[in-house]
């Protein structure tokens, strides 16, 4: 089926304002030194002009369930060309230690069986501006995840018609995406194939039930719930069953922490370990920072989420960390998504106040008040933290 | 809170540290940091008086000492690499914005805070991935980026001085002298350089636009703005290219 060009249209829209943020006349131009004009009312907060990075006020993540258009944004390419993924070009390829290689059109797909999985999608480095010493990367602070229900085919349906050979272990994952220069490494990634054959890693082709827009992988996105969104390749073309990890740059040197902790601010020639499940976290998401409530009760409320096991408890703190008060679990209860939460404070004294807030989950992992330093800044999750004013 | 001398360890900042702890020891009396002290702590010793508090107070006056020492360092740091900062910025910025913006916006160098070791790691693995740079053009930005761009700078900077966004063109021929005639052997080179990662091979297009036969190139003005001043992703190239760069391009172009 060929894509109209309105239907193209609406994907692209369907990723957002951002469309309309990418065309905007972005003062490029000016000195890296300046900042870019954050825009913190617009849809998301630009960390990246090009390719386009950007998260979400943390205030926006009241919603069980992030909007598409609100979505944090990550890619080390940004989109391939719209007529690399178009839906008459497009297809994906599952090859290697396979019995039989097989390419699979989307229409081929959208026949197959369809599941749906709420699930959490992190970037690995949400977070790392919070590390101190500072580390490189895009400096993400609290917006580089969202909460979606993703609709596809399961991966391992795809692998059982292809026939896995004995001896695979790993899966490899291409997207379309493509460098500006060549020289550069491709973004190419593996996967255990314990975690492929998982019933609920899945292809996913919808978004909060609208076509997967093109900012979010268009036509089709790995989601390995529970895991971080480095494993969720976009713009799927490529599948290879592998004997081992996939090499190159991105799985062999970046998304990697050391397995044992290290010093501070050294590069250390230690042992390291892909990055894979989420970690235990919580945000508050109201009030929001450097807010005036006035005295009497206020919500405040958020949500928590761990990458394989469910959270059991979230905490909140007036007086940094020396005693916490429960907060209340709310709204949905589902395997992979966050769980929303609130405590009613009762503010009664004026000042300025910091709240702060911690989760638990059910293997008792909890948010510890900063994240043990890693030269990548991956994997943050110290208490999150408020500041608010309380007037009579 | 962190030192970042100590994290930065290059040679400006050694200097610096020489220089800043000179005056530190200038500044106090030299009876009693270089005589008085030792032959007090000898006296002590011999005197059989007990130690601890006396060594107590030499550990507290050291301790003073070091952090006066270290106050004084970091003011002279953060003024000596400002000025380092501002002197390299109008070469360094323009090449940020012609080697480095082909594949990223500048803002993704602009939040960074890394001790040199890891600018210089960064700098070598861009080369490495590709970023049209020499030797010394990565020497330069590795100056330039510890310099503006350490663990100690505040996470919003005070803007360039204006003169550096009127950055030198890195060819120096004279834009004041009226139009200019494009030379399209000279712009096939220009071309290569600047504009074929994003615009193709010939111009043919790739992560930009096809140039080859594009109608901007019949609208004198839009083009010359777009390539002035940038449009959407791409970046304004005003102050990489001389005027007479981008005539030889566009009469290159008008050729493919």
């Amino acid at each position: 089926m060929i894509l109209s060009r309105r239907g193209l249209l609406e994907r692209l829209l369907q990723g957002l304002g951002v469309a309309a943020i990418v065309n905007r006349p972005v003062p490029v131009v000016q000195a890296a030194g300046e900042e870019l004009a954050r825009n913190e009312s617009g849809p998301l907060t630009v960390r990246v002009t090009r390719p386009f990075d950007a998260e979400t006020p943390v205030h926006e993540f009241k919603p069980f369930l992030t909007p598409n258009h609100r979505f944090f944004v990550r890619s080390h390419f940004g989109p391939p060309p719209p007529d690399a993924i178009s839906e008459a070009n497009w297809t994906v390829r599952v090859g290697g230690l396979v019995e039989r290689t097989k390419t699979f059109t989307l229409k081929e797909l959208r026949l197959m069986e369809a599941v749906t999985i709420t699930a959490v999608v992190q970037c690995s480095g949400n977070g790392r501006a919070f590390h101190r010493p500072k580390v490189p990367g895009v400096q993400w602070e609290r917006g580089a995840v969202g909460n979606a229900e993703w609709t596809g085919v399961r991966l391992r349906d795809l692998l059982a018609k292809a026939g896995v050979q004995a001896g695979a272990r790993h899966v490899q994952l291409q997207g379309a995406d493509r460098p500006v220069v060549v020289s550069v490494p491709l973004f190419t990634r593996s996967i255990p194939l314990e975690k492929a054959l998982h019933q609920d890693t899945i292809l996913a082709y919808e978004m909060n039930g609208r076509p997967l827009p093109l900012l979010h992988g268009a036509p089709l996105r790995v989601i390995t719930p529970g895991w971080m969104a480095d494993s969720c390749m976009k713009w799927l073309t490529e599948i290879t069953v592998q004997a081992e990890e996939s090499k190159g740059y991105y799985m062999q040197a970046a998304y990697r922490v050391p397995i044992q902790p290290v010093e501070s601010g050294t590069t250390p020639n230690v042992p390291s370990t892909p990055v894979e499940a989420m970690v235990v976290k919580s945000l508050i998401a109201a009030p929001q920072e450097g807010e005036t409530v006035k005295s009497g009760p206020v919500t405040i409320q958020g949500m928590a989420w761990s990458g394989e096991a469910k959270v059991v408890k979230v905490e909140v703190s007036f007086d940094e960390g020396k005693t916490w008060e429960p907060a209340r679990l709310v709204g949905e209860d589902r395997p992979y998504a966050w769980r929303q939460w609130q405590l009613i404070w009762k503010a009664k004294t004026s000042g300025t106040f910091t709240i702060l807030c911690r989760a638990t989950d059910a293997r008792g992992e909890q948010q510890p008040a900063t994240t043990p330093w890693n030269p990548s800044g991956f994997l943050w999750n110290g208490w999150d933290r408020v500041s608010v004013t309380v007037t009579a | 809170m962190e030192w970042v001398g100590s994290r930065i360890g290059d040679g400006d900042g050694m200097r610096t540290l020489q220089k800043a702890s000179s005056f530190v020891l200038a500044s106090l009396k030299p009876s009693t940091y270089m005589k008085r002290t030792p032959r007090a702590i000898a006296r002590c010793g011999l005197a059989g008086r007990p130690f601890s508090a006396f060594s107590l107070s030499v550990a507290t006056l050291s301790a003073v000492i070091i952090m006066a020492g270290l106050a004084v360092v970091t003011a002279a740091q953060e003024e000596d690499l400002a000025t380092v900062s501002a002197a390299l910025a109008p070469r360094a910025e323009v090449l940020i914005i012609a080697r480095c913006s082909v594949c990223h916006s500048p803002d993704l160098v602009a939040q960074q805070r890394l001790p040199r070791a890891r600018w210089e790691a960064t700098v070598e693995k861009m080369k490495h991935w590709g970023a049209e740079v020499s030797n010394d053009e990565a020497d330069l930005l590795v100056r330039y980026l510890s310099a503006r761009y350490h663990p100690g700078a505040p996470d919003h900077l005070p803007p360039l001085e204006s003169e550096v966004r009127k950055a030198e063109p890195f060819t120096q021929d004279s834009v004041a002298e009226g139009p200019v005639t494009g030379v399209a052997a000279r712009g096939a080179g220009i071309f290569e350089h600047n504009c074929q990662a994003c615009h193709g091979t010939n111009a043919i297009g790739g992560h930009g636009p096809k140039l080859a036969k594009n109608p901007i190139l019949k609208h004198e003005d839009l083009f010359w703005e777009t390539v002035l001043h940038g449009r959407g992703p791409m970046p304004a190239w005003g102050s990489v290219l001389s005027h007479q760069d981008i005539a030889d391009v566009q009469a290159w172009l008008s050729t493919r």
